[in-house]
């Protein structure tokens, strides 16, 4: 423990920490380029130099590491002079056009030329102009204005696991950018803008449209995955004009994945602004009055069995326990939450959550995916997967199609039959499990989006017993889902009950009109074709596959619209806060429910959010813990049943458009087209290099 | 001999008499006042009237979105949408200045880094109707290049002392 | 038929002709007198006053005339109809008939009546109806009030101003108004009874409501006093009754105190120069004394009007009544 002064005041240390972390403790401003928290320590701006006793020059405090007895300076002339010395030298070559910068007032060189740089420049020679790079639809690059900081390089290497940037030339030829020129094949490639303290890197759908300091800042939560990332939504007026990451440790650390990022143009295309009905097979605007008649009409003497409910990927836990709540009063017992076909045993929280929680990836050093690609499901739990795969120590394994993870993992298998011999214990990664400290495994999508997912469930449970993934402490069951309504609505227990049909029940009752009236929650994913001649009612925010079917459609506000809480794949609860108003007629989902209710003479027994959320919490007292997650206990789950021995397939394909937000936006339509034309890039083998 | 003082003024009415004496001199002073429309007074360089956008001498607006001026006015006057120009270049889609918010305080023209905006000479922009005062890009862009001589000559008077 | 010519329609026609060169030049001079007011106000508060119509804004009584002819009557619902138009007409019409035994030369007046002082003064005391007729026709409380102050002023300083009157017939022995200004030859009434002419001349203001007594129609507390209802041309016979009044009492003013048409000196110079342009130039003397008090002196407040007429210039003016008569009898230059 080494023990040092800075500035006068004695501080005790673990080894190895830098002086830079020790002046962090003290609560001492040490102005940097280079240095960030989760990057490796380049020392390579040399703006947070300070003075150290015996020491000739000044040292690079993030650099240094903390020895006994140092005596540290970092307001001494010395310290300061070399500072403004090396702000002088930065801002030789920087370009002074903030006025057109984007990351005018939000510069980290701004602010500390401010604090830290003269006032006037000696520089009188020509400036050094750089070429641009294109690297892709999301990021804009301003060469010109780089630092030469590599804090892109650091995060594309470390964080990404993308190694295609790179410093080029020497000197003042130095040039930061892609050694082959083309979009950034990144999921976290949106982080690089963050990364970057000047203007070289900026977003691309959001050039010259705002300046922060127009923007009102709401906290919030994304939910176009299943991860729950914090973000913060910048809107001006009502518009949504950008969305950033929020710190939070336990889930996505800093970072967001660029669906996250960039998707936010889909929230003013496509929107569903009013009512519809569907009068001689077009649909007809009409006020919510005539609305909540076609549908009271239509569900007059229709019995409870002959109406059925399946809640989509976005639905928020309020609206889902709504449509429980009123399916429950028109005694039906057909509705499911899964709207992707997944079927598993959902009476034990343990079988379906991510016990691990995302942040305990971090003590895990064996995983084993089964039938998932982290990549594209949880771009940010597989970041989580490389952060402690680059500590060492980690191996990984899947069960499924064959992935690129961005660090190495063992291929066992395509499918079940690896699977049974996982559990059997005639696989040699049996053993590796059984062995690690930190046992992980992760059931996907793919593995339960299937006739046989109960068994798959099952037979990943035996494994579980088998390999000892449940140790004191320790829960190494995971689930990983894609939707971020899916936990609320499997804790809501928003699932068929007794008689009751799943998805593809209900589609197939649909198709033999078995069902009179579908209720679409937000279920977009379901091929419009499956409804045979059901009267089906959609309730969204965009005009997406389900509109597309519906008799009647009820406008819903989307997830940056309302208060409305979300469980994310560990069972985590969290908030999200209206950044804008909903467009046009569109209402919170779970008021449309309420009102719709007590149209058909059966009301809810909740007015107000508060007594939703309080009826949350007497549903399942997990919903009452907002940003904790309520660890499960672990009970008996699964059923057994014959396997089939198709290899898993994974649910996500295109990871960019996956729901009815991302599919409308603009953006993400780039990416995907990007994306393809890279592939095919790599298909003819067409490199760049070869003229 | 107070009292006797008082009467005297009162009776003599001296006070009344030296006040008429007063108006009687200030007839024949010079005039402080202007035969407005026909006589107009003196305009500082530093005048600051009416706003125009102005260009450069090759055409191109000065204007780069830059939304200073937005975030200083202290009225919130004007109002600022961007994107990129189709050749890349940061300009404005919108630039409104709301004539009847302005406070004519030219933190506009203090802020602006391209001297794109400017508080020109222009004083007699009176309007029959209050719609004809929410000024747009057009109109700014149009005062600009009517009044550019004397902008142009206004800020060349004032450079030394800035 | 020749005995109609010369014995009705000649004489008729003359009487017109006469009239005519009367109001004519009264109603011109009414208008610049308007014009007169705001230049030299203009000119007292530093301004330049009007400069747009005309040269030297020439034409702006000529504008303002045209523009208040071109204005709607508006008449009140409430208002009585006819009394409300009569109102005035009235007062119009009296400020001009006064101007009939106005002598602006020697045996230059319409009628040169031996009562022509008795004459000015009825009529001028007539003038209260008008704005009594307006202010209670107009069925407006401003109105009202303003008539009802414009009442008591009036009757109030009609008292001292009879008084005055008095003193200077005592010195001429005769109520022609010929006959007062040939009275002057020797000296001037305004040396002898100075003190009479500025009551005299107070009184005129406050009888003619101008600052500082402009009360009745105090525009600080009460609009426009007893024409705050009128508008276009009823608002214009007003304004022109009220200036050719304070013409009038001008004009009175001048034939009591500064000897009417008679030069200052009987002496060459003076003598070369017609009686009617001294008329005139000790009218326009007089007139502007009006405007100069108005760019003066500020508004009195009601109950200082009061007392002013009633417990300063009425005793004054009785002593000084008493004064002249004591000392015409005791040296004997009573008039014959």
């Amino acid at each position: 423990m080494p023990k040092l002064t800075i500035d006068g005041i004695e501080i005790e240390v673990d080894p190895g920490t830098s002086i830079l972390q020790a002046c962090e403790m003290l609560g001492i401003e040490i102005p940097r380029f280079c240095y960030h928290d989760r990057l490796s320590v380049p020392a390579n701006c040399r703006m947070c130099l300070v003075e150290m006793e015996r020491s000739p020059k000044p040292v690079a405090s993030c650099a240094m590491p903390c020895g006994e007895g140092m005596v540290v300076r970092t307001q001494s002339e010395k310290a300061l002079k070399a500072r403004h010395a090396t702000m002088e030298f930065l801002l030789l070559n920087h370009p002074l056009d903030c006025p057109i910068c984007d990351q005018g007032g939000e510069c980290d060189l701004q602010d500390q030329a401010m604090a830290y740089g003269f006032d006037r420049g000696r520089y009188r020679e020509t400036k050094r102009a750089v070429k641009d790079k294109d690297v892709g639809p999301l990021i804009k690059t301003i060469m010109t204005r780089c630092i030469h900081c590599t804090r892109c390089i650091r995060f594309s290497d470390e964080i990404a696991g993308v190694s295609v940037l790179g410093g080029i030339g020497r000197g003042e030829h130095t040039e930061v950018g892609p050694y082959i020129e083309q979009a950034i094949q990144s999921e976290l490639s949106g982080n690089l803008i963050d990364v970057c303290p000047v203007g070289a890197l900026t977003s691309k759908p959001y050039a010259f449209t705002a300046r922060p300091w127009e923007l009102r800042k709401t906290e919030s939560v994304d939910v176009l995955d299943a991860v729950g990332s914090n973000i913060r939504v910048d809107t001006r007026g009502a518009e949504v004009m950008r969305i950033l990451p929020r710190l939070n440790e336990d889930v996505n650390e800093e970072w967001i994945s660029d669906k996250t990022r960039f998707s936010y143009d889909g929230l003013r295309r496509r929107r569903l602004d009013r009512c519809y009905v569907r009068r001689d097979g077009k649909l007809v605007p009409v006020s919510w009055d005539e609305a909540f008649a076609a549908v009271a009409d239509r569900l007059t003497g229709v019995s409870g069995d002959r109406i059925a409910a399946l809640a989509g990927d976005l639905a928020d836990a309020e609206s889902q326990l709504a449509l429980k709540d009123l399916m429950t009063a028109l005694a039906s017992p057909h509705l499911d939450c899964r709207q992707d076909g997944a079927r598993f045993d959902a009476s034990a929280r343990a079988g379906y959550l991510f016990n691990t929680t995302i942040a305990g990836i971090e003590q895990a050093d064996a995983v084993l995916l089964i039938g998932t690609n982290p990549r594209f499901e949880a771009a940010l739990v597989n970041a989580r997967l490389r952060k402690r795969w680059l500590r060492g120590g980690l191996t990984v394994a899947a069960i499924g199609p064959a992935l690129d993870l961005t660090y190495p993992v063992a291929h066992l298998g395509a499918g079940t039959q690896t699977l049974q011999d996982v559990a059997d214990g005639k696989h040699s990664f049996a053993e590796t499990l059984r062995a690690a400290r930190g046992p992980m495994l992760i059931l996907g999508m793919g593995a339960l989006a299937r006739s046989d997912g109960a068994a798959v469930q099952a037979l990943a449970r035996r494994i579980a017993d088998s390999v000892g993934l449940v140790r004191d402490g320790w829960n190494g069951f995971n689930v990983l889902h894609t939707a971020a309504g899916r936990v609320a609505g499997l804790e809501l227990g928003l699932l068929p009950g007794a008689g009751g049909r799943d998805r593809d029940a209900i589609l197939d009752g649909c198709a033999a009109g078995h069902l009179d009236v579908v209720y679409l929650l937000g279920a977009d994913e379901i091929p419009g074709d499956r409804f045979g001649d059901a009267f089906v009612i959609y309730q969204g925010s965009h005009g997406d596959r389900g509109a597309h079917r519906a008799d009647v459609i009820f406008p819903a506000a989307a997830y940056t619209e309302k208060h409305a809480l979300y469980l994310n794949t560990e069972g985590r609860p969290q908030l999200t806060r209206p950044a804008t108003f909903p467009p046009g007629e569109a209402r919170d989902d779970w008021k449309i429910l309420r009102a719709l209710s007590e149209r058909l003479g059966k009301p809810l027994a909740y007015n107000t959010q508060g007594e939703l959320r309080r009826r949350l919490a007497a549903v399942n007292p997990a919903f009452g813990r907002i940003d904790q997650v309520t660890p499960a206990r672990w009970q008996a789950f699964g059923a057994a049943g014959a396997l089939d021995p198709a290899p898993f397939a994974l649910p996500i394909q295109t990871f960019h458009q996956t729901d009815p937000i991302t599919r409308a936006s603009d953006t993400m339509a780039a990416c995907a087209d990007e994306l393809f034309r890279s592939a095919e890039t790599i298909a003819t083998g067409r490199t760049g290099t070869d003229g | 001999m107070g009292y006797l003082d008082r009467t005297a003024r009162s009776l003599f009415l001296s006070e009344l008499l030296s006040g008429l004496g007063m108006t009687l001199r200030y007839m024949f002073k010079p005039k402080v006042t202007l035969n407005y429309p026909n006589e107009k007074g003196p305009l500082s360089p530093r005048f600051r009237g009416e706003h125009a956008l102005r260009r450069y001498p090759n055409g191109e607006e000065r204007c780069i979105a830059c939304k200073l001026c937005e975030a200083v006015c202290p009225a919130l006057a004007i109002t600022i949408e961007a994107e990129p120009r189709d050749d890349g270049s940061r300009r404005t889609t919108r630039y409104d200045i709301d004539m009847t918010k302005c406070i004519y305080c030219g933190l506009c023209q203090e802020a602006c880094p391209v001297d794109a905006i400017v508080q020109g000479p222009n004083f007699e922009f009176s309007t029959e109707t209050r719609e004809e005062l929410f000024y747009n890009k057009d109109k700014l862009l149009a005062n600009g290049d009517r009044w550019e001589a004397q902008i142009a000559a206004n800020l060349a008077a004032d450079a030394p002392y800035r | 038929m020749a005995e109609f010519w010369t014995g009705v329609a000649l004489p008729l026609v003359l009487i017109v002709a006469h009239i005519l060169a009367i109001v004519v030049p009264l109603l011109g001079a009414v208008a610049y007198l308007t014009y007169a007011e705001r230049k030299v106000m203009g000119a007292m508060q530093l301004r330049q006053g009007p400069m747009l119509v005309g040269p030297f804004g020439l034409l702006q009584p000529v504008a303002d005339g045209l523009k208040l002819l071109g204005k709607e009557t508006i008449i009140p619902a409430g208002a009585n109809r006819v009394v409300f138009i009569l109102a005035p007409i009235l007062t119009f019409f009296l400020s001009l008939v006064a101007w009939a035994v106005i002598p602006v030369n020697a045996g230059w007046a319409l009628a040169d009546i031996n009562v022509g002082v008795l004459y000015l003064f009825a009529i001028s005391s007539l003038g209260v109806y008008g704005i009594i007729m307006a202010g209670w026709a107009s069925n407006s409380r401003y109105a009202f009030l303003g008539a009802m102050r414009s009442a008591a002023q009036m009757v109030s300083y009609e008292v001292s101003l009879g008084l005055v009157i008095i003193t200077v017939l005592l010195c001429v022995g005769s109520l022609n108004l010929t006959d007062v200004v040939m009275a002057q030859q020797s000296v001037w009434f305004i040396l002898p009874h100075l003190p009479m002419f500025v009551i005299f001349f107070t009184s005129a203001l406050a009888e003619t409501s101008r600052t500082p007594f402009d009360l009745p129609e105090g525009e600080s507390e009460l609009v426009g006093g007893y024409f705050t209802e009128y508008s276009g041309m009823t608002f214009a016979l007003f304004m022109l009754g009220e200036y050719a009044n304070i013409i009038l009492m001008s004009a009175f003013t001048v034939i009591l105190f500064l000897g009417g048409w008679l030069p200052p000196f009987d002496v060459a110079p003076f003598t070369w120069i017609p009686g009617p342009i001294w008329f005139a130039l000790k009218l326009a003397l007089m007139l502007f004394c009006f405007i100069w008090m108005r760019a003066t002196l500020p508004r009195f407040r009601y109950d200082q009007l009061m007392r002013l007429g009633w417990k300063v210039f009425l005793p004054a003016s009785l002593l000084w009544v008493v004064l002249t008569a004591g000392v015409l009898v005791t040296f004997g230059w009573l008039p014959e």
